[in-house]
C-alpha cells in the first residue's frame, strides 16, 4: 500500500504540469505541446553538462540535491486518500512544513551565492513569501487537527472518513486555501509567473537563473513534487467530504490543481509585486477564518 | 562560613590569574573554569542518571534564615548547559584575545579572565542554590562579573553606555527579585524556592508570580525589558556575547521555571500559562521582526536570542495550560520542548556568536553591507556558521527542529483534544511566523556575509582563524548534531528534569515520534547524499565550464551591485515598520538622477522600546539634573548654609507636626 502511495504521488507530480499546459493551450485556442513534453525537457536537461559561475562556492553545487531531497522526504509524509504514507508520526504536519522550509533555505542561499542582484532579489522575495505563507499552512493543519482530533496526516485523513457533513464547508474552504498556497509555493500566477525569465518581477525562476543541466532538472522535479504534495492535501480534504479513497483523491488532486492553475494563468495577470504581500496575508487571514469557522462548528454553537 | 569560603575561593582565583605570566593567564582561567565545570557536570550526570537530589550546602544565620543549595535534575540540566558554554567560551577567548595581549595592560587582561572564571562559577552556583540569600548572592556576583566582561573595550564610548545600561537594568531586576524573596520569607518563614509551593497554595499568587517573572525576565530579555541585549552584545567581546546570550540569559529562564513549577491549582496554572504564553508570543515576534531588519551581525544575533527566549516561553505557557486542563501530553510536550530549546539555543547561539567573533577579528567589521564572500576565505567558519544557521532556523535534521516540534506538538495536541484551543492556535500561528521570519533573517545574514563576492578589500583579504577557536566552536557543534540526529536520547535526559513538573512520566508516548524523527533525519541526509552522488556521476564525463554570473545581459556588474542586507529585508520592513524607529543619515540616490553623484546613505532600524529611553522624559530628567547641579557651587560656606537650611526645614516641619 505504501508503495502504491509513493507511485501515485509521482504520477500526480508528473501529470499536473502536463494538465496545466494543456489547459492553458486550450483556453488560448492552441493545440499545445505534448502532454508529457515536460518529461522530454527533463530528459534533455539531464543529458547536459554544466556551467558554474566563478563567484559560487560548493554550497551552490550541493543546494539542488538538498532541495530535491527535502521535497522527496516531505512528500513521503503525504497520504494519498486512504493509503498509508511511508513516514507517519504525531506531528508529521510540522515536519512536512519544516522539511519544505529546508529546501527553500537551500535554494535561497544558493541564489545569494551567485552574487547577482537579480537572484538576490528573487531570494529575498522567496524568503519573505515563505515566511508569510507558513502561518496559513499551520492554520489549515490546525483546522484539520481540530476537526479530526488527530495530529498526523494519516490519522487525520483516516478519521476523515467519518467527518460530519456539517464540516463540509470547512473542508472545502481549507482545500481552497491550500490551492492558494500551492499558487504561492510553486511560483504561479498571480504571485509569480514561471514564463517570464528575464523580468524583475519574478521570484522563483530568477533564483535558478544560474542553474543549468542536471541541477536545473533537480530543481524542476522538486517543484513538481512540492506542488503534488500540497495538491494531494487539498484533494484529500475535498475527498474526505465524499468518500476518501485513493483514486478519487488522485483524480481530484490532478484536476483541481491542474485546472485551477491553468485557468488562473490564462485569465489573470500577475499581481503587482507590492500586492503580493497583501495577497499572501489575505491567504493567512482566510486560513484564520477557516479555523474559526471550524471552531464554531465544533462548539456546536451554530447548526 | 560558606560565604567566607566562597569569597576566599574568589580571592584565590583572582590571585592565581593575576600572578601568572601574561601568556599563561588563559590556561589558568581555563583550568579554573574547566575544573569547576567538570566537577559540576560529573555531579549533574550522576543526578540525571539516578534521578535523586544531592544536597550541596546548608547553613543558618543568613537574613533569610537557613540557606541551602542542592542539585536536582532541573539544576543538573542547566549545569550541563553552563559547563559546556563556559568551557567553550574560555577556550575561544584564547584566540580572540591573543592580539589584545600587546595593546591592553596585563591588569586589564587579568581582570577579564578573573571575571570570566568567576562568572562561569557563579552561574553554576546560581542554578544550584535553593533560593534566598545564596541565590541572590551568586546572582549579583554573576551580574557584576558579566558587567566587567562587557567593559573589556571600555575606551569606546558606546561600550561604556551599553555596560552601564546593562548594570542599571540588572539591578532593577535584582530589586524585584529581592522584593519577591522578602515577601516569600515574610509569608512563609523561608525564602527557598520550595517554599513557593506553600505560598501559592495559601496566598493570592498573581502579584508574587509577576514580581518574580519580571525580575527574572529582566535577565532573560523578555519584552519590553530586552533593550539591554542588543546594546550589550555588540559592545562585548564575542566570547562574552556567546556566554551571555547562550548561557547567562538562561538563568532567567531557570528562575521562571522554578517559580512556575511551584504552581499547583488549576485556576492559577491557567492564568500563569496565559501570561507566559502571551509574553512569549510578544517577545518572540518582536525579537524576530527586529532581527530581520538589523544590519549588524551581532545585533541581529542578539535580537534572535530575544526571539528564542520567546519560543521557550511559549513552550512553558503551553505546558502550564496543558497542566491546568489536565492534558498530560500537552504539558509534557510544552515543558520538554521549552527545556530542550533552552539547551539547543545555548549550543547554536554560542556557535553563531563565536562565528561573529571570527568575522569581527578577521575583517574588523560586523556590518552586513561591508562583508560578503567570506565562505571562500574562511571555509571552516562558514561551514560551522551554516550548521548553526540551519539549527537556529529549526530546520531538520538539526536540533532546533526537535525542540520546536515538541512545542508545536504540544499546541497541536491542545487543539486536537479541544483543550485551550484559542491560546494554542495563537501560539501556533506566532511560532509559525517566528520560524518563517527567522529563516528570512538568517538567510539574509548568511547570504550577505558568507556568500557572493567580498564587498571591501579587508574582507577579500581575510584568512581563517586559529585552530583553538575552531575547536571551541566544535564543542557546541557536537551538541547540535547529537541532539538533532539522536533526539530520543536527548528527550530521555530532558524527561528526567520534566519529572519535577509532571510526576507521571509519559515520555514513552513520545518515543515513537522521536524514533521516526531520527529516521527521517537520517533519510534526509541519505537522500541528499545519494542525489549529490548521482549528480557527480552524471557530470563526470561532460563539459563542466566556469564563467561569470549571468548578469541578464549587463556585463559591467560590480560587487556593490549585490543584494545587500538592507535590500534583502526590504519587503519585511514594510510590515515591521510599526516596531522600529528608523534613523537615516545622508540621502539616498534620487530617482531622477540619471548620472548619480557621490552619495553616502546610512539607515538604522532602532527598537521603538529602546527609543523610549531617549524620549522627552529622559531629556526632562537631564534638565532637572542640570538645575540641581547648580547648587553644587564648590564653596564651603554655601554647603554649611544648606545644612542649616535643612535643619531649619526639619525644625519647622516638626513644629507643625508634619513630620
Amino acid at each position: 500500500m505504501t508503495i502504491l502511495n509513493i507511485i501515485l504521488l509521482l504520477v500526480v507530480a508528473v501529470t499536473i504540469p502536463g494538465l496545466i499546459n494543456r489547459t492553458r493551450a486550450r483556453l488560448a485556442g492552441r493545440n499545445g505541446i505534448r502532454f508529457m513534453q515536460h518529461l522530454y525537457d527533463l530528459r534533455l536537461l539531464l543529458r547536459k553538462g554544466a556551467v558554474y559561475s566563478t563567484t559560487t562556492s560548493a554550497l551552490f553545487r550541493i543546494a539542488p540535491s538538498i532541495y530535491l531531497a527535502a521535497a522527496i522526504v516531505a512528500s513521503l509524509f503525504i497520504p494519498v486518500g486512504n493509503l498509508s504514507p511511508l513516514i507517519s508520526f504525531d506531528g508529521d504536519l510540522i515536519a512536512f512544513a519544516y522539511t519544505l522550509a529546508l529546501g527553500r533555505v537551500a535554494l535561497v542561499l544558493a541564489a545569494m551565492d551567485t552574487g547577482s542582484s537579480f537572484e538576490g532579489m528573487g531570494a529575498s522575495r522567496e524568503a519573505l513569501y515563505g515566511a508569510l505563507v507558513e502561518p496559513a499552512l499551520m492554520l489549515i493543519f490546525a483546522t484539520l487537527a481540530l476537526l479530526s482530533g488527530c495530529t498526523s496526516f494519516a490519522d487525520i485523513f483516516a478519521a476523515g472518513a467519518t467527518f460530519d457533513l456539517r464540516y463540509a464547508i470547512v473542508l472545502l474552504l481549507a482545500a481552497y486555501v491550500l490551492v492558494k498556497i500551492v499558487f504561492t509555493e510553486s511560483g504561479r500566477v498571480p504571485v509569480d509567473d514561471p514564463r517570464t525569465h528575464l523580468e524583475l518581477t519574478m521570484i522563483h525562476e530568477v533564483m535558478c537563473l544560474d542553474y543549468c543541466g542536471v541541477d536545473l532538472a533537480m530543481i524542476k522535479m522538486a517543484g513538481w513534487l512540492k506542488t503534488a504534495s500540497l495538491a494531494m492535501l487539498a484533494a484529500n480534504a475535498v475527498a474526505a467530504m465524499i468518500q476518501l479513497c485513493w483514486w478519487l483523491a488522485v483524480l481530484l488532486a490532478v484536476l483541481i490543481t491542474g485546472l485551477a492553475i491553468g485557468i488562473v494563468e490564462s485569465t489573470q495577470a500577475r499581481n503587482k509585486l507590492m500586492r503580493n504581500t497583501t495577497f499572501i496575508l489575505a491567504i493567512a487571514t482566510m486560513a484564520a477564518l477557516v479555523f474559526f469557522t471550524g471552531y464554531l462548528l465544533q462548539l456546536k454553537l451554530v447548526f | 562560613m560558606f560565604f567566607i569560603c566562597s569569597l576566599l575561593t574568589l580571592v584565590a582565583i583572582a590571585t592565581l590569574i593575576f600572578a601568572v605570566p601574561l601568556r599563561v593567564k588563559i590556561w589558568a582561567a581555563l583550568t579554573v573554569v574547566g575544573l569547576g565545570a567538570l566537577y559540576a557536570s560529573a555531579r549533574a550526570i550522576e543526578v540525571l542518571l539516578s534521578g535523586a537530589t544531592i544536597r550541596l550546602w546548608q547553613f543558618g544565620g543568613t537574613p533569610f534564615g537557613v540557606d541551602s543549595g542542592s542539585l536536582d535534575s532541573l539544576s543538573a540540566l542547566f549545569v550541563l548547559v553552563i559547563s559546556l558554554g563556559a568551557i567553550a567560551a574560555t577556550l575561544y577567548s584564547r584566540g580572540y584575545l591573543s592580539h589584545y595581549l600587546e595593546t591592553k595592560s596585563p591588569i586589564h587582561i587579568s581582570l577579564h579572565y578573573t571575571s570570566l572564571a568567576i562568572m562561569s562559577l557563579a552561574m553554576l552556583a546560581v542554578v544550584c542554590s535553593d533560593g534566598g540569600f545564596s541565590f541572590l548572592f551568586f546572582w549579583e556576583l554573576m551580574t557584576i562579573a558579566s558587567f566587567l566582561l562587557i567593559l573589556f573595550d571600555a575606551e569606546r564610548r558606546e561600550v561604556c553606555r551599553a555596560a552601564l545600561s546593562y548594570l542599571i537594568m540588572m539591578h532593577v531586576g535584582f530589586v524585584l527579585l529581592l522584593v519577591g524573596f522578602v515577601q516569600l520569607h515574610a509569608a512563609t518563614g523561608s525564602a527557598s524556592f520550595a517554599a513557593l509551593t506553600g505560598y501559592f497554595a495559601t496566598q493570592p499568587f498573581l502579584s508574587l508570580f509577576l514580581v518574580f517573572v519580571l525580575g527574572f525576565g529582566m535577565k532573560a530579555g523578555l519584552f519590553p525589558m530586552h533593550v539591554w541585549l542588543p546594546e550589550a552584545h555588540p559592545a562585548a567581546p564575542s566570547h562574552v556575547s556567546a556566554l551571555m546570550s547562550g548561557v547567562m540569559i538562561k538563568t532567567g529562564i531557570y528562575g521562571i521555571l522554578r517559580v512556575a513549577m511551584a504552581l499547583s491549582d488549576t485556576a492559577s496554572l491557567h492564568i500563569a500559562g496565559m501570561i507566559l504564553l502571551g509574553m512569549g508570543v510578544v517577545t518572540g515576534l518582536w525579537g524576530v521582526m527586529l532581527a530581520a531588519t538589523q544590519n549588524d551581525v551581532k545585533r541581529l544575533l542578539a535580537y534572535s536570542s530575544i526571539e528564542n527566549i520567546g519560543v521557550i516561553l511559549i513552550g512553558m505557557g503551553v505546558a502550564l495550560l496543558g497542566e491546568s486542563s489536565g492534558n498530560q501530553l500537552m504539558a509534557f510536550c510544552g515543558i520538554a520542548g521549552a527545556l530542550l530549546h533552552t539547551v539547543n539555543h545555548s549550543f547554536f547561539k554560542s556557535l553563531l556568536f563565536f562565528g561573529a567573533g571570527n568575522i569581527l577579528s578577521q575583517t574588523h567589521t560586523t556590518s552586513l553591507d561591508a562583508l560578503g564572500g567570506l565562505g571562500k576565505h574562511m571555509p571552516l567558519t562558514a561551514i560551522l556558521f551554516l550548521v548553526g544557521t540551519v539549527a537556529l532556523c529549526a530546520l531538520p535534521p538539526l536540533n532546533g527542529f526537535v525542540s520546536e516540534l515538541l512545542i508545536y506538538l504540544g499546541m497541536f495536541n491542545g487543539i486536537a483534544s479541544s483543550n485551550d484551543i484559542l491560546p494554542s492556535v495563537i501560539g501556533l500561528v506566532s511560532l509559525a511566523l517566528i520560524g518563517g521570519v527567522a529563516v528570512l533573517a538568517f538567510t539574509k545574514l548568511y547570504g550577505t556575509v558568507f556568500l557572493g563576492s567580498p564587498r571591501t578589500h579587508e574582507v577579500a583579504e581575510a584568512s581563517e582563524v586559529d585552530n583553538c577557536r575552531v575547536a571551541a566552536m566544535a564543542l557546541p557543534l557536537l551538541g547540535i548534531l547529537v541532539i538533532g540526529l539522536f533526539p530520543q536520547e536527548a528527550l530521555r535526559v530532558v524527561a528526567q528534569a520534566v519529572k519535577l513538573f509532571l510526576p507521571t512520566d509519559i515520555s514513552w508516548q513520545l518515543s515513537p515520534v522521536m524514533v521516526t524523527i531520527c529516521r527521517s533525519a537520517w533519510l534526509l541526509i541519505l537522500v541528499s547524499a545519494i542525489l549529490f552522488r548521482i549528480r557527480i556521476r552524471l557530470l563526470q564525463n561532460r563539459t563542466v565550464a566556469e564563467g561569470p554570473t549571468w548578469g541578464c545581459g549587463f556585463t559591467a556588474t560590480n560587487v556593490r551591485m549585490q543584494y545587500s542586507g538592507e535590500s534583502f529585508s526590504e519587503g519585511l520592513e514594510a510590515i515591521a515598520r510599526p516596531l522600529t524607529h528608523d534613523s537615516e543619515e545622508g540621502a539616498p540616490v534620487g530617482k531622477n538622477e540619471i548620472f548619480p553623484s557621490d552619495h553616502r546613505f546610512e539607515i538604522r532600524h532602532k527598537d521603538r522600546i529602546g527609543q523610549l529611553f531617549s524620549a522627552w522624559w529622559v531629556e526632562a530628567l537631564h534638565l532637572i539634573n542640570s538645575r540641581v547641579m547648580q547648587l553644587r557651587t564648590g564653596k564651603i560656606n554655601h554647603y554649611i548654609l544648606f545644612a542649616l537650611a535643612f535643619l531649619g526645614l526639619v525644625f519647622l516641619l516638626s513644629i507643625f507636626n508634619l513630620l
